[in-house]
């Protein structure tokens, strides 16, 4: 795949989900980006292959009495992406903190 | 399969995701919807978002999940009318329209229009006929087809490539019209030289865009060819085939273009695929 370039946004919710944050709930809150914006983009991602979209093991879900979400993981070629667009936009890295599980 | 929430969301909630989810293409509107009362759930009960108002937070999230579900109708429109047909004739009828209104604008009225363009229409009529005929004699690429081309694919194409040459022609004719208009008060005679001028420009850039583009579609569906592959080794000229190589992404067949015309590979071959399928389906 020839070197990806992504907007601003799009790099930031790559960078925030390379960063373990998994939800489109979490990528909103720790980016501060809309939530128009945030799930547009993923789907974006994923139809790029940036990014890989699963649902939850029902099971855990339940024993946690919430509902399953849609959790997305980045790719190889996400991760690629993501290393490019913190070179391309250098303060990428310091507005999203890693995540602590 | 029904994914029950722990606890009810709002009716506002429930509301707008009823309403929302007719917007979503039918074979996505089920995870859609089940993606969203999950990501709603948790904005009511998890989120940090406390120290925000919660209207605040419900219209935000309601804007998202409309565009997500925008984003999702717009992308299977953009799936299933990608280098189709009508991609390929919309852009040109809407130009040719373009081109009337500024023409209609420049006039001032519709019965000017028509004085103005009488003269030119009558040249109109004559030159691009003689322009196709010669255009076409003098540079159409043959395609050899490998196999017996159904009556209705052939009828189809023949259509879309008299609707494509025509629109050009007609948009070629407009064109040059308008560009001409300036100098028509002043110099009638020098206006009507360019005119006739520039149209056959026009049209002879048209015609070869519009047989390239009619070699470079699926002569089934007529969507555009896709993903060129080089084939062969251009230093193997005499030994083995070299050209390029594009496929019909429905499957429906192949077109290999040889990179140089020899005596034993002079054209385009399009290979049909679609007996093919239906053989292995068979076995």
């Amino acid at each position: 795949m020839s070197n990806p370039r992504l907007s601003h946004s799009a790099a930031l919710i790559l960078k925030a989900l390379s960063l373990g944050y998994c939800f489109g709930f979490d990528v909103m809150e720790v980016t501060g980006l809309p939530s128009g914006t945030v799930y547009p983009a993923l789907r974006r991602l994923e139809r790029d292959g940036f990014v890989e979209s699963k649902w939850e093991p029902e099971k855990e879900a339940v024993a946690n009495q919430r509902p399953a979400r849609r959790y997305y993981e980045v790719t190889r070629e996400g991760r690629a992406a993501a290393l490019a667009a913190t070179e391309r936009y250098p303060l990428l890295a310091r507005l999203v903190p890693e995540k602590h599980s | 399969m029904s994914h029950r929430l722990p606890s009810p969301l709002p009716l506002f909630d429930r509301n707008l995701l009823r309403i929302v989810e007719k917007v979503v293409p039918r074979e996505e509107r089920e995870e859609w919807s089940r993606a969203w009362k999950a990501e709603l759930w948790h904005m009511h009960h998890c989120g940090s978002h406390r120290r925000t108002s919660i209207a605040g937070i419900t219209a935000d999230f309601s804007i998202g999940l409309t565009r997500d579900a925008l984003w999702l109708r717009t992308d299977s429109w953009r799936r299933a009318f990608s280098g189709t047909a009508i991609v390929c004739l919309a852009p040109l009828f809407g130009l040719l329209l373009l081109s009337t209104l500024m023409a209609l604008a420049l006039n001032g009225s519709w019965h000017l229009l028509g004085m103005y363009l009488r003269d030119p229409f009558e040249r109109f009529l004559l030159e691009a006929p003689l322009v196709f005929v010669t255009f076409t004699a003098a540079s159409r690429r043959h395609i050899e087809q490998s196999s017996a081309s159904r009556m209705m694919c052939w009828i189809k194409r023949q259509v879309f490539f008299t609707s494509k040459t025509s629109l050009t022609s007609l948009l070629a004719f407009m064109l040059s019209v308008d560009i001409c208009w300036p100098i028509h008060a002043h110099f009638p005679i020098i206006a009507e030289l360019f005119q006739t001028l520039f149209f056959v420009i026009f049209t002879l850039i048209g015609l070869r865009w519009v047989f390239w583009d009619q070699e470079q579609r699926c002569k089934h569906c007529l969507r555009s060819l896709a993903m060129p592959a080089r084939v062969g080794r251009p230093s193997h000229n005499l030994l083995e085939w070299n050209g390029t190589e594009l496929i019909c992404k429905h499957g429906h067949g192949l077109l290999s273009v040889p990179e140089m015309e020899t005596s034993w590979c002079q054209s385009s071959q399009w290979i049909d695929q679609i007996d093919a399928w239906g053989e292995t389906a068979g076995v």
